[in-house]
């Protein structure tokens, strides 16, 4: 037992985050929203019901459970701990993996594998963007990729999210310094300008890089319209979809790419027995979800 | 750089290594020992074995000191070492003290705390991967897994020169370590580490991981621990706890041969939630970097 364990205890502060229970809240979280938390990120999870807890005058850890698990409670409960769970999770250059991945590993082989046909542009869709940290990094991302190794190459990026006033907060481009808190400094002077209040805007050539519209992803008819895709990252949205909406999402993604393409969730998200069409794929650090070229292995093994 | 026929050569060289003071005289009796079952081990032969070797022992109340494990009191004697690391534990730094010995500090071609990272890590994950699928003999997983890359060990020490060649170029390309000792050496880690492995006459199965973990196909029987080797070296080489260096490629896991073979053997590997599993092994790897840079603090490796 380390010291800062016992001095809780004795002094009735203890940390409960071991309780058993929580991970019967994990497991159900898991189950129900498909969003992961291992041993060592269980404490972030008990800190969101804690939250929650307190909020609603909860009193421990088994009520809350049940709370998460009664008729009339559980789905207004589990969409306010789901809220919890992915709050100031946002910021530029959150998931490096993901565009470490990119750089070194998807956009080699996909380039490569669409100049094949004699194309030389990639769509991009980013589902759910939120207040636009997503697409603006990867606005970014592909600019210096533009700059450093595909020069004749052009980056299309869609960004779609379902709720107005993010989509404005997106449109607007103005961020504080916690959510650039990973961005480095020759960014903020190559991709900014100062705003109010010390904050930094997007530079206009680079908004221009990218087309938001709003999109409700359970509109089927308007969904079906978004084709001829290459990647397509959709994090910490789906956890709020039941399983048979997710489903269909989820195909509507795997048709919307072409072959070859790929799709990311969010770093702790998972499609077990979701779909079982795209395929898994290991990559340093993160994983991707394939939709497989026939007769084409993934990566020489 | 070698001599036309590389294997013939390595087994001469493999053979003289045997007369070197190569395997630490507690290493057999220590093997026997992690072949029982945690309840048959008594602490006071462990404690006898501790005290064999000097270094050993010192390394032990290093560990058992450190804030790892927050001690109130420092631990003086072995005994109170021992008890605070719990025999798991004890295991995992006594095989790592072990081989450590093999090779002197300046001979290694890697940092030693990267090896035992991957090796440590390989043989936790092995173990649990086993009782997921419900492998017969979880523990074996750990001991193959841990024993898998000797070869490494092996080949520092047998081709001194070429070998640090070899592993700077895998570093720089990021190819697989494997491939590049095929190229340049005519053999790989697997192999030596599986002739060095036979030398000292380790379980057959065991032997058998070590040998063909990278060449699956070649296995002269039917012994899952191949399978099971070569796939959890797989994953923990594309979750942080490699060779040291990042491999730039995809790797679909179910599409491997390894896999399919696999899972005639243990059925749950079909059903089995590869994601959640990668996801939890993140916590092996901070338990696993931590144990390693407690027993290698910096300066000491």
């Amino acid at each position: 037992m380390s010291l800062q364990q016992t001095q809780n205890i004795l002094s009735g502060n203890a940390d409960d985050s071991r309780d058993p229970v929580y991970l019967r809240i994990r497991d159900l979280v898991y189950q129900t929203c498909g969003i992961y938390h291992t041993e060592e990120k269980l404490y972030l999870l008990a800190g969101a019901c804690k939250r929650r807890m307190t909020e609603g005058k909860i009193a421990g850890a088994k009520a809350y459970f049940d709370t998460l698990t009664r008729l009339s409670t559980r789905d207004a409960e589990l969409r306010q701990l789901l809220n919890e769970i992915t709050i100031g999770e946002t910021c530029l250059f959150r998931s490096s993996g993901q565009l470490d991945a990119l750089k070194n590993v998807l956009l080699p082989k996909l380039t490569e594998e669409r100049s094949k046909l004699g194309l030389r542009r990639l769509r991009i869709w980013s589902a759910g963007c939120s207040t636009g940290e997503e697409p603006y990094t990867l606005a970014m991302f592909f600019a210096e990729e533009k700059e450093r190794k595909y020069p004749d190459w052009n980056f299309e990026i869609l960004a779609t999210d379902l709720n107005d006033r993010s989509l404005e907060t997106a449109r607007n481009g103005v961020y504080g310094t916690y959510a650039l808190r990973n961005t480095a400094e020759a960014y903020k002077k190559k991709y900014f300008v100062p705003a109010e209040e010390g904050k930094l805007r997007v530079r206009d050539d680079l908004k221009s890089k990218i087309q938001f519209s709003r999109l409700n992803l359970n509109d089927e008819a308007r969904v079906l319209f978004m084709r001829n895709l290459d990647v397509i990252l959709c994090c910490n949205v789906l956890i709020y979809f039941d399983q048979a909406s997710k489903r269909r999402v989820v195909q509507h993604f795997y048709s919307g790419l072409l072959l070859g393409g790929y799709f990311f969730l969010g770093h702790a998200e998972s499609l077990y027995q979701v779909n079982d069409q795209f395929r898994l794929i290991h990559l340093p650090g993160t994983t991707v979800y394939w939709k497989a070229i026939e007769g084409q292995e993934a990566g020489k093994q | 750089m070698i001599a036309t026929e590389p294997k013939k050569e390595l087994q001469r060289k493999i053979s003289e290594l045997r007369a070197l003071p190569a395997a630490p005289a507690i290493l057999q009796p220590l093997l026997q020992m992690l072949r029982q079952p945690p309840d048959k081990i008594e602490l006071k032969k462990v404690v006898q074995l501790v005290q064999m070797e000097k270094t050993i022992t010192a390394q032990c109340l290093r560990v058992a000191n450190s804030p790892l494990f927050g001690r109130v009191r420092p631990a003086e004697s072995i005994t109170a070492a021992v008890m605070t690391l719990g025999i798991q534990r004890m295991e995992d730094i006594l095989l790592t003290s072990c081989f450590h010995q093999i090779l002197q500090p300046n001979k290694w071609v890697t940092p030693p705390t990267d090896f035992w990272r991957h090796s440590l890590g390989c043989a936790l994950v092995c173990k649990e991967f086993a009782e997921r699928i419900d492998y017969s003999d979880p523990d074996r997983g750990y001991l193959a897994g841990l024993l898998h890359d000797l070869g490494i060990i092996v080949n520092s020490v047998t081709y001194e020169r070429e070998y640090a060649a070899v592993f700077a170029e895998a570093r720089n390309s990021g190819l697989p370590l494997d491939e590049v000792e095929r190229a340049k050496l005519g053999f790989t880690h697997s192999e030596s580490g599986g002739m060095l492995a036979k030398a000292w006459q380790m379980p057959e199965l065991v032997v058998e991981a070590i040998e063909f973990h990278h060449d699956v196909g070649s296995s002269p029987r039917e012994n899952p621990l191949v399978e099971m080797v070569h796939i959890v070296d797989l994953l923990c080489r594309m979750r942080g706890i490699g060779y040291g260096y990042e491999e730039w490629r995809a790797v679909e896991l179910a599409a491997d041969p390894a896999w399919e073979r696999l899972a005639k053997f243990c059925p749950r590997l079909g059903t089995m939630d590869l994601i959640r599993f990668t996801f939890d092994m993140d916590t092996y790897v901070e338990r696993v970097k931590a144990t390693v840079d407690a027993v290698y603090r910096r300066g000491d490796a």
